[in-house]
């Protein structure tokens, strides 16, 4: 470990050498480590399952016969407040994992088509938050004086932003158009200061090292520096901001959908699902439990996962 | 006249607050041991709300819950029947002696008043009063029903008592006769003066928005205090004597409301009847909850019935394709009932509409003009050259139910290629979007309830071709058809109600040949009463609510 991660530090004390065989190593010196980590193996397990869950949603529906959309009246007891028939929330060997009181619609493939609007959402938004995060804090961190002084002001200001609050009101004002994207959009704008902050932090001590004063000197352009020198070493931190932040923003686009301001039916997802079970939980607890426990075992996943990646880039580091 | 507020849904206030009905099918008022025994004298019945009243003020609010209160309060001319079915949507003389005297074919009606009645403040109620409260309606600060603007003739520039003074077609020979002079023949008169803004008031009050803090009562009960939003406690008015008062049963002591709760804590509270909840009443319950209340001890305090409002489709028959009458007999076909049913609550909550008025009125005739075949739907689609399918919007409101039915809706249509846009309109615009031809797409869906049992509060109203106004239109369908027209002018010119009303029924079924809207349902009521509760039943009058001017408590020392 000791010698990899010195080798590391050697090249990119050396731009021209060495470089592309760098991360490499670490990034098999992390994955070496977290295939031994109980934890992060099951958990990367259960997003793999989550993934290609929603990646098979229509294979699902054409397997099981039962659209997201499609109604099946047969399945519930329309003399009796329509709850669905038979015990658990109507699961049978027509409907794996039951059905929607009222409608009769097939819980498994509502649940892998909201997997698809979940997982998309927080990955587009997880990417634009990178994007924006990565951009304005270096920004901010290379440049500094007035360029550092309104970014970190703009930031200042989003962090202090009730945002919850303001997304709930730009989302229910806005005109209905491309909800995922909107989400997308409006949980970006609020998510990148966090990002941001941390990538202006390491890069204000970047600029200033000798590696980078070295390659300053020798004539290397300021395109160089930044793609070569600065950013390679803000890596680590990336990955391990990037890992946590998924499940947050799984969460709140979950949040956001309960509150009724997501993605609007009949797309289904699963804070929308779990918003109308609400009122269902004492005679169809099913129907509750199904999205609820998915959604919980999704974010614990990936916060597992994303914590795991932390430890393991942490102890690269202090070796 | 006026909108449903059944179809914001189950949870929606003016229905949940008091509404039930009976005499529908599924009628489970039974005589004795449940809700349905006689009442004991004394007591306070809670009521528990999700929303406030629209206003105490008789000349703003209008609609199905909030008229069921004004008649604790106040006294029309005019009232409905207290009790179940047919009873309840009967016109009877309140404050009147009879139900008036018409002469000039029915363009002058005349009216006498009982001796005794007097307001809360000891003020008798003469005809001075009964004039003064119906010139409220043409003050510019009122809302109301349309009624006496439309059938009372008055100048133009007419602007209610505070403005302009005296209304010379309301005469008031002496201080016991009030005679109205109509625009035009009406014979119904006696059943429009049951709207609330026909409401007597001693002369000079009222101005503003006075009565919507502090009402003069004129009937059995008079505001004590009133938290908006909150709380409203209604105590005995002394003044008000029983022996001219025929209809108003008013065993409680008191009324208590508790306003802002939520449905599903409203529902609980119900089940469990703990402490005052035994002496409560409320609306209908939550879907989530019908099935809960299965059990003998529970049905035996449930009551069931229609609200007598419909919830139905608007098709706007200006727009591409659904100017074809064949493509809108195709989506009359397509529209699957039984989805929509089920997304209102299934059949405790909601009934397969089929006719344009529902059961609960006069006249009625029972039809099916489009039973669900999606056969028929595909073959007048190709007749019409459009089997390829097409898209159409859909304006619906973001509430649960609304958004359900749409869904349902959307889902119908989609074997026909119909590609359905659900187009979510604010609550608190929508009924303003959908009424402004410019603004409304090709689909809406909305609701109505009649202002009392008779097809002319409900056909024309909704589509008279010659009553689409660039605002406030009611003709969602925009349908203009000359025999219909012709028809409704027909009808309103017969002397006899109840032959007019048959002829709606047969109105109905002329309409619906021209489908411009597809009927989805007639709303139901399910509501559960209090262990301690007596002397309820659901009136037909107001939109299914538990009749406030009958219902009590079994043993008021409790």
């Amino acid at each position: 470990m000791t010698t990899a991660a010195a080798t590391s530090r050697d090249a990119q004390a050396d731009p021209s050498a060495g470089a592309p065989g760098a991360p490499a190593t670490a990034g098999r010196r992390i994955t070496g480590v977290l295939l031994h980590d109980r934890a992060a193996v099951l958990s990367a397990g259960f997003i793999a399952l989550m993934v290609l869950m929603a990646l098979c949603a229509p294979l699902i529906s054409a397997l099981t016969g039962h659209g997201p959309t499609a109604f099946d009246t047969s399945a519930i007891n329309v003399d009796n407040g329509g709850l669905p028939k038979g015990s658990l929330g109507g699961i049978s060997a027509e409907h794996l994992l039951g059905v929607e009181p009222l409608n009769g619609r097939d819980l498994l493939a509502r649940v892998a088509y909201g997997a698809r609007v979940s997982f998309l959402i927080a990955a587009a938004a997880t990417v634009l938050t990178t994007l924006l995060g990565v951009v304005f804090g270096m920004l901010a961190g290379f440049y500094g004086g007035w360029v550092d002084q309104i970014v970190s002001r703009v930031m200042d200001f989003l962090m202090a932003f009730p945002a919850l609050i303001f997304m709930i009101a730009i989302l229910s004002s806005l005109p209905a158009g491309n909800r995922s994207l909107l989400l997308v959009v409006v949980i970006s704008g609020f998510g990148w200061p966090y990002l941001a902050r941390v990538v202006r932090g390491q890069t204000l001590t970047l600029v200033n090292r000798d590696f980078v004063e070295a390659a300053r000197a020798s004539g290397a352009s300021t395109r160089a520096l930044v793609f070569k020198e600065i950013l390679p070493n803000l890596r680590s931190s990336l990955i391990v901001m990037t890992t946590l932040a998924v499940p947050g923003y799984i969460g709140t686009e979950a949040g956001l959908s309960f509150l009724g301001v997501g993605v609007s039916p009949p797309t289904p997802s699963w804070g929308q699902m779990i918003s109308s079970s609400v009122s269902w939980y004492a005679v169809d607890p099913m129907y509750f439990a199904v999205p609820g426990v998915l959604l919980f075992l999704t974010v614990l996943s990936l916060t597992v996962l994303g914590d795991r990646v932390r430890a393991a880039t942490d102890a690269g580091e202090a070796a | 006249m006026r909108r449903t507020t059944a179809v914001t849904g189950v949870t929606a206030l003016g229905m949940l607050m008091l509404a039930a009905c009976n005499g529908g099918p599924g009628a489970t008022n039974k005589a004795g041991g449940g809700p349905g025994q006689a009442a004991a004298s004394g007591g306070t019945v809670h009521v528990l709300a999700t929303a406030d009243f629209s206003h105490l003020d008789p000349g703003l609010g209008w609609d199905g819950g909030v008229n069921n209160f004004y008649r604790l309060i106040y006294r029309g001319l005019t009232t409905f029947g207290a009790g179940a079915g047919a009873k309840g949507t009967k016109v009877v003389p309140d404050l009147a002696t009879d139900l008036g005297t018409p002469s000039d074919d029915a363009k002058t009606w005349t009216y006498h008043l009982k001796d005794g009645e007097k307001f809360e403040n000891g003020a008798p109620i003469d005809s001075a009063a009964v004039k003064f409260g119906i010139e409220r309606a043409w003050d510019p600060e009122m809302g109301g029903s349309p009624y006496p603007r439309l059938l009372i003739d008055a100048p133009a520039d007419y602007k209610g008592p505070y403005q302009s003074g005296d209304l010379k077609s309301i005469e008031t020979p002496d201080a016991k006769t009030v005679v109205f002079h109509l625009k035009k023949s009406f014979p119904d008169f006696a059943s429009a003066l049951t709207m609330p803004n026909f409401t007597p008031f001693p002369k000079g009050t009222g101005a503003g928005h006075a009565f919507d803090t502090k009402p003069i009562a004129s009937g059995p009960y008079k505001v004590a205090s009133y938290v908006h939003g909150a709380s409203l406690k209604l105590v005995r008015n002394p003044e008000w004597d029983k022996s001219t008062d025929d209809i108003r049963a008013a065993k409680p002591d008191g009324f208590q409301w508790t306003f802002g709760l939520d449905g599903a804590t409203i529902d609980e509270r119900m089940l469990a009847g703990q402490g005052t909840d035994a002496d409560a009443i409320t609306g209908t319950i939550q879907a989530a909850t019908v099935s809960r209340i299965q059990t003998p001890q529970l049905k035996a305090r449930t009551l069931t019935g229609l609200t007598g409002c419909t919830t139905y489709l608007s098709m706007n028959t200006t727009r591409k394709n659904l100017d074809n009458v064949k493509v809108r007999q195709a989506i009359e076909y397509a529209v699957n009932k039984d989805t929509t049913v089920a997304a209102l609550g299934g059949s405790q909550l909601a009934a397969k509409a089929t006719a344009i008025q529902p059961p609960t009125m006069l006249g009625r005739k029972d039809y099916d003009p489009y039973p669900y075949s999606l056969d028929k739907a595909r073959q007048l689609l190709a007749e019409a050259g459009l089997s390829s399918g097409f898209s159409l919007t859909l304006d619906a409101r973001p509430v649960a139910a609304q958004t359900a039915v749409a869904v349902a809706v959307q889902e119908s249509l989609k074997p026909l290629g119909i590609k359905v846009k659900i187009n979510n309109i604010d609550t608190s615009t929508f009924y303003e979007v959908i009424a402004t031809p410019a603004k409304q797409h090709d689909m809406a869906l909305t609701g109505w309830c009649p202002d009392w049992a008779s097809g002319a509060t409900f056909l024309p109203p909704l589509f008279d071709g010659r009553n689409i106004t660039s605002t406030a239109n009611n003709n969602l369908a925009q349908l203009n058809n000359a025999g219909v027209n012709q028809q409704i002018d027909r009808i309103a010119g017969m002397k006899d109600v109840a032959a007019a009303n048959t002829a709606y029924g047969d109105l109905d079924q002329q309409i619906m040949a021209q489908a411009p809207i597809v009927p989805l349902d007639y709303d139901k009521v399910v509501t559960v009463t209090g262990s301690n509760i007596a002397g309820a039943y659901l009136s037909n009058s107001y939109s299914g609510g538990i009749d406030l001017v009958s219902v009590g408590l079994k043993d008021a020392g409790k």
